[in-house]
């Protein structure tokens, strides 16, 4: 019994009385009763007990947390007994919300003061890496009670060796945004860091806030960590609908199979000014930076008139000033419309929002709700979104998303387990921190959630990274950060410039910079720089689906030539789109086996529409245009669906053969099972090289070659096998070069700033090349590259579900059913339009060039030297 | 496989039979050092495997009179550390072994490696080097105009571009290192590739070339030679065969 809901609403009166008389009077001059998430978590933190509160953004979140901590700070400065040390700790994802904490919290501060009619000396001060020294030094003279923080900052701190004294006797560490932390790496460091910390400061409460998120139990062990074993005790406060509704999805055309690009198109704009001009401010949300600058320029070039200065781009790749300027702007109620990519999802406040538009599925419910969420920011507003739809599959999936979010069902998120480049950087510090024993290291790692089941061998062969046991002798002054002694099991740091080296180069989110790619021009979107470095003059790639020829880069713009119906000599790794939620897609698969029951059952056309409309909360268009879908789909072909997995082979042009799998599992699993079967492919027949096209609605494979003997591979496939072939299958893919590079920042192998100087992204990219070929010169199970293969396994795919998945094909939970086609079945249209394209390689080096040299040697005289 | 009827492609290197000499260029050495300065660290693994390679083509002819290293033994950037220098020294000592003279022509990169111009077999050149009068060995960064060895030679052997080529069958596109033969002003040019282990170098159907004597010259009609393991050198015709994807 240790993670516990709490089900019971204290009474205002309750609260009242565990709390300061003079908070309590200005709790009463400023709001008539607590709000929701208050009722059950003011008590329960003012008890020290851990405490996550889960509710909708708007709710009281912050105040549930700092009233109790407020409160008592008080007391003790009414009683002359505030020392000077950190009471609190306050961390955030966001630099930019570290600002509106302080606000937030030195106003209120400033009003309880008035009202006690004295300075009661409770300092507030932010630390993040935009903090100058000078600030830095003020905050050690006369220190924060209340410190808010980054997780970065944090992990620095830890090893600064004055600061750290300013945090031993820590009370309460509040932790903002666990949703968003928990998923990634940057969650997986913090989560090692409060274990640090605690071991600075001794126990103390720790209070998460989160938007709706699920499964909650998992992301309150995430927050408390672990003691011997078992989970810390922590309360969970689940606050959710305590807010109406307005959602829809709204398509701009009445049939959208029958409209054409430019009737979408002119619809589309004319749709969404029709609802920004209906509103007083609108917030679009579009997922990528390319989508996001679209949008703003058809806008402006469309209504010339209506949109000039209040309207805005905000999104990642965009200057820090230019966001600031932007958020003010909004703060100040001076825009009419912003669109972002997915950088206005989280926290900061950005004033009053009355719509949001949805333009292209979020992939998922939760991230439907937070997004939504940012419209009717105040407590009893109404939430209003709106989902725009532009083609049937998208329909259908946010569809099914708004039904989910209307009857709470909100899917589940991943917590990353034993990333072996994460604690690299934490040993590091442990290590400058002390002298310590190995198992004591080992043993604080493991109180944190994410390595509650690391094992010793893991743990050792990081030691044995850092310890530079990789390289010869000579060599370890170069390479290794601590020592580490076998015998003893005690390790230490190295250097003296280890602190510098550690406080400049730890974070784990992976720096990427941006090319503009255009054609003459015209914008086409957005290519990562390390991209760029293994384009050649001459290269086909794909980008957002088309594929162009690379002509030539100067400065940050890339020129190409569109090149369609070309294929890409270059396979592109790169566009890491939103995958769909596992949960979704499943339920997204069950709607499809209702509605293929009801044209089985030879319902009538109204009753089917009717139960569309009812099942999905959509309205009458919407409801026609899937009726109309799937009717098609059940006439010419079969309709897929959770308990059958259809197959479909279609012959296109010049006999070219696409095996298509109607496997609606979001794009991780997909990616997974469709490089498990080429791989497969491969092994057992002498077709090396197989193509992959994948979304998240299915893939396909396909080959220059005429047999593939796919049903056998795929059916030569089992769950538990499927860890190491795909480890093979992955070996020599972009992706893992790409994330491999990450790690390796992670781990501090490459080093972001050494010797002073910061370092281009595209050198790196180029040297993280060379490095994972040596590396695995090295060792095939070197941590780092293991680490990768992981990330890439786990975390960008979802070979846990995959596997899941096969057993069910294997027990016969759910079946395949084969189909051949002349064309493609309309389910499986969007698939061959849209689908990304990657190939397995499976040929090694040698056997290529000897398959070049026969092939050429048909073409040229055979040599001879000429005596 | 033979180039010319006494130009034979050994592995990375190029071995006349006539002058018994072998030639083997762009060495590099100490590559990942400057990964380093960029904050890379990558162990050190281009030496060790230098010498394996090496020590094969001993295997099969343990003495030449004559081993030419033609420009870049060492990476350029800063100051060489010792560590850097023990691998240079063991490199001439290895080669010493195998060779009556050690021939190290000037690179474009080279610092003056003063510690190895005093041994006793070593033999430092500015400008190249003949080993008979048909041939002419130099680094090929620069076209010695003036010397006479280069007008008086049949073939000359350079090296400094790092020749490789990217082969593809339109879907895969995998990049060897290559020798190039073609001619210059009447005589044979031979490019030979790096013996630099850590990248394969420059791609010729993509990029630009860098060596003078290249620099304005048609290279459609050069042929090129890959070497597609240290003992599988494989003749793929001429440049401007190779354009076009291989099915």
């Amino acid at each position: 019994m240790t993670i516990q809901y709490l089900t019971k609403e204290y009474a205002d009166e309750s609260i009242f009385e565990v709390l300061d008389s003079l908070i309590v009077k200005w709790f009463k001059q400023k709001f008539k009763t607590f709000a929701p998430p208050q009722k059950y978590s003011v008590i329960s933190i003012h008890k020290k007990e851990n405490t996550l509160i889960s509710a909708p953004t708007g709710s009281g979140k912050t105040l549930s947390a700092f009233l109790s901590i407020i409160s008592e700070l008080v007391s003790l400065s009414k009683q002359g007994k505030l020392e000077d040390k950190t009471y609190c700790v306050y961390i955030s994802p966001l630099r930019a919300l570290s600002r509106d904490i302080e606000v937030n919290l030195k106003n209120p501060l400033e009003e309880i003061e008035k009202l006690a009619g004295k300075d009661l000396g409770i300092r507030v001060a932010v630390r993040t890496g935009d903090t100058t020294t000078s600030e830095r030094q003020k905050m050690l003279v006369k220190p924060p009670h209340i410190l808010i923080t980054t997780p970065e900052s944090l992990g620095i701190v830890l090893v600064a060796p004055k600061f750290k004294k300013l945090l031993t006797d820590v009370q309460w560490v509040i932790i903002d945004e666990v949703h968003a932390l928990a998923p990634n790496k940057r969650g997986v460091h913090l989560s090692v860091s409060l274990e640090r910390l605690q071991n600075v400061s001794g126990p103390f409460t720790r209070i998460g806030l989160s938007a709706t998120v699920a499964p909650l139990e998992e992301v309150a062990k995430f927050l408390v960590g672990f003691q011997n074993g078992s989970p810390r005790d922590c309360k969970i406060v689940d606050v959710q609908l305590i807010k109406e509704f307005d959602l829809k999805v709204l398509c701009p055309v009445p049939s959208i199979i029958n409209a054409t690009q430019e009737e979408l198109h002119n619809s589309l704009y004319k749709l969404l000014d029709d609802l920004i001009q209906e509103h007083k401010t609108t917030l679009i949300f579009t997922n990528t930076r390319s989508a996001t600058e679209r949008v703003v320029h058809h806008l402006k070039t469309k209504y010339p008139k209506k949109y000039l200065e209040n309207i805005g781009a905000h999104h990642s790749s965009l200057s820090r000033e230019h966001r600031l300027d932007l958020e003010n702007k909004l703060r100040k109620g001076e825009l009419k419309v912003v669109v972002c990519s997915t950088s206005l999802e989280l926290g900061i406040d950005i004033g009053y929002i009355d719509l949001v538009i949805l333009l292209g599925s979020p992939k998922s419910t939760a991230r439907a709700l937070q997004r939504c969420g940012r419209s009717g920011h105040k407590l009893h507003d109404k939430i209003k979104g709106r989902f725009i739809v532009l083609d049937r599959d998208d329909l259908v999936e946010c569809a099914v998303m708004l039904k989910n979010a209307y009857e709470n069902k909100i899917d589940n998120i991943d917590i990353p387990q034993n990333c072996l480049d994460v604690i690299v950087q934490h040993i590091y510090g442990l290590a400058i921190e002390n002298k310590q024993h190995a198992e004591t290291a080992l043993d604080l790692i493991r109180r944190s959630y994410c390595y509650k089941d690391l094992s010793w061998e893991q743990f050792e062969s990081v030691l044995k990274y850092l310890a530079g046991e990789y390289v010869s002798l000579e060599q370890r002054s170069v390479y290794a950060k601590i020592w580490y002694d076998p015998v003893t099991k005690m390790l230490g740091r190295r250097s003296k410039i280890a602190r510098v080296i550690y406080s400049t180069n730890i974070g784990t989110i992976p720096e990427e910079s941006y090319l503009e790619v255009k054609f003459g021009e015209e914008r086409i979107g957005m290519l990562d720089e390390g991209f760029l470095e293994r384009l050649k003059k001459g290269d086909i790639f794909v980008l957002g689906g088309k594929t162009y020829r690379f002509n030539f880069a100067r400065g940050m713009t890339v020129q190409v030539t569109p090149m369609p119906h070309t294929l890409p000599t270059v396979p592109s790794w790169f566009s890491e789109m939103l995958p769909l939620n596992f949960d979704v897609a499943i339920e997204i698969q069950k709607f499809r086996r209702k509605l293929e029951e009801l044209f089985k059952e030879k319902r009538s056309k109204a009753e089917i529409v009717k139960f569309i409309h009812e099942y999905l909360y959509v309205d009458e268009n919407s409801a026609n245009s899937i009726y109309e879908y799937f009717r098609e789909q059940f006439l010419f072909a079969e309709i897929p669906n959770d308990k059958k997995l259809v197959v479909e082979f279609y012959k296109g042009f010049g006999e070219k053969k696409f095996i298509i799998f109607h496997s609606l599992y979001g794009r991780r699993v997909n990616d997974a099972l469709s490089r498990a079967i080429a791989y497969e492919i491969s092994r057992i027949s002498r077709n090396k090289n197989v193509a992959i096209a994948l979304t998240d609605n299915g893939f396909y494979l396909t080959s220059e070659s005429q047999k593939m003997q796919v049903l056998r591979a795929f059916q030569s496939l089992k769950p538990e096998h499927l860890r190491e072939l795909l480890k093979r299958a992955i070996d020599q893919t972009e992706i893992l070069k790409r994330r491999f590079r990450h790690c390796a920042m992670r781990s501090l192998m490459i080093l972001r700033s050494y010797k002073g100087h910061r370092k281009s992204v595209g050198r790196q990219q180029m040297g993280a090349q060379i490095l994972l070929s040596s590396v695995k010169r090295i060792s095939d199970k070197f941590p780092i590259l293991e680490e990768a293969r992981r990330e890439v396994l786990e975390d960008l795919m979802d070979i846990k579900r995959t596997e899941k998945v096969l057993s069910e094909i294997k027990s016969g939970k759910i079946k395949i059913h084969v189909i051949a086609t002349e064309i493609p079945s309309p389910f499986a249209l969007n698939l061959i339009a849209r689908g990304y394209l990657d190939i397995l390689k499976m040929e090694d080096k040698l056997e290529f060039v000897r398959r070049m040299h026969k092939a050429i040697l048909k073409q040229i005289e055979p040599y001879e030297i000429a005596a | 496989m033979k180039l010319l009827p006494e130009v034979e492609a050994l592995d990375l290197g190029i071995y006349l039979q006539k002058e018994n000499t072998f030639i083997i260029s762009d060495l590099h050495l100490g590559y990942e050092k400057e990964l380093h300065m960029r904050g890379i660290l990558v162990p050190p693994f281009q030496f060790n495997e230098i010498k394996a390679r090496l020590e094969r083509i001993f295997q099969e002819y343990p003495t030449f009179k004559y081993i030419v290293i033609n420009g870049d033994l060492k990476h350029e950037f800063g100051r060489i550390s010792n560590q850097e220098w023990d691998e240079i020294l063991e490199l001439i000592d290895i080669l010493s072994i195998h060779c009556e003279k050690i021939i190290v022509i000037k690179g474009n990169h080279d610092i003056i490696l003063d510690r190895i111009t005093n041994k006793r077999n070593v033999q430092f050149e500015k400008i190249g080097f003949s080993p008979s009068k048909n041939i002419f060995i130099t680094h090929g960064h620069i076209i010695p105009k003036k010397d006479k060895r280069l007008s008086d030679a049949k073939t000359i052997i350079i090296g400094n571009e790092h020749p490789a080529v990217s082969l593809t069958d339109g879907i895969i596109t995998e990049k060897y290192k290559c020798f190039l033969k073609g001619s210059w002003k009447r005589k044979n040019l031979i490019v030979q590739p790096s013996f630099c282990l850590v990248t394969e170098g420059t791609d010729i159907l993509r990029e630009e070339v860098i060596s003078e004597f290249l620099e304005d010259l048609n290279l459609k009609n050069f042929e090129v030679f890959v070497v597609a393991a240290p003992d599988e050198i494989k003749y793929f015709g001429k440049i401007k065969n190779l354009e076009k994807p291989q099915k």
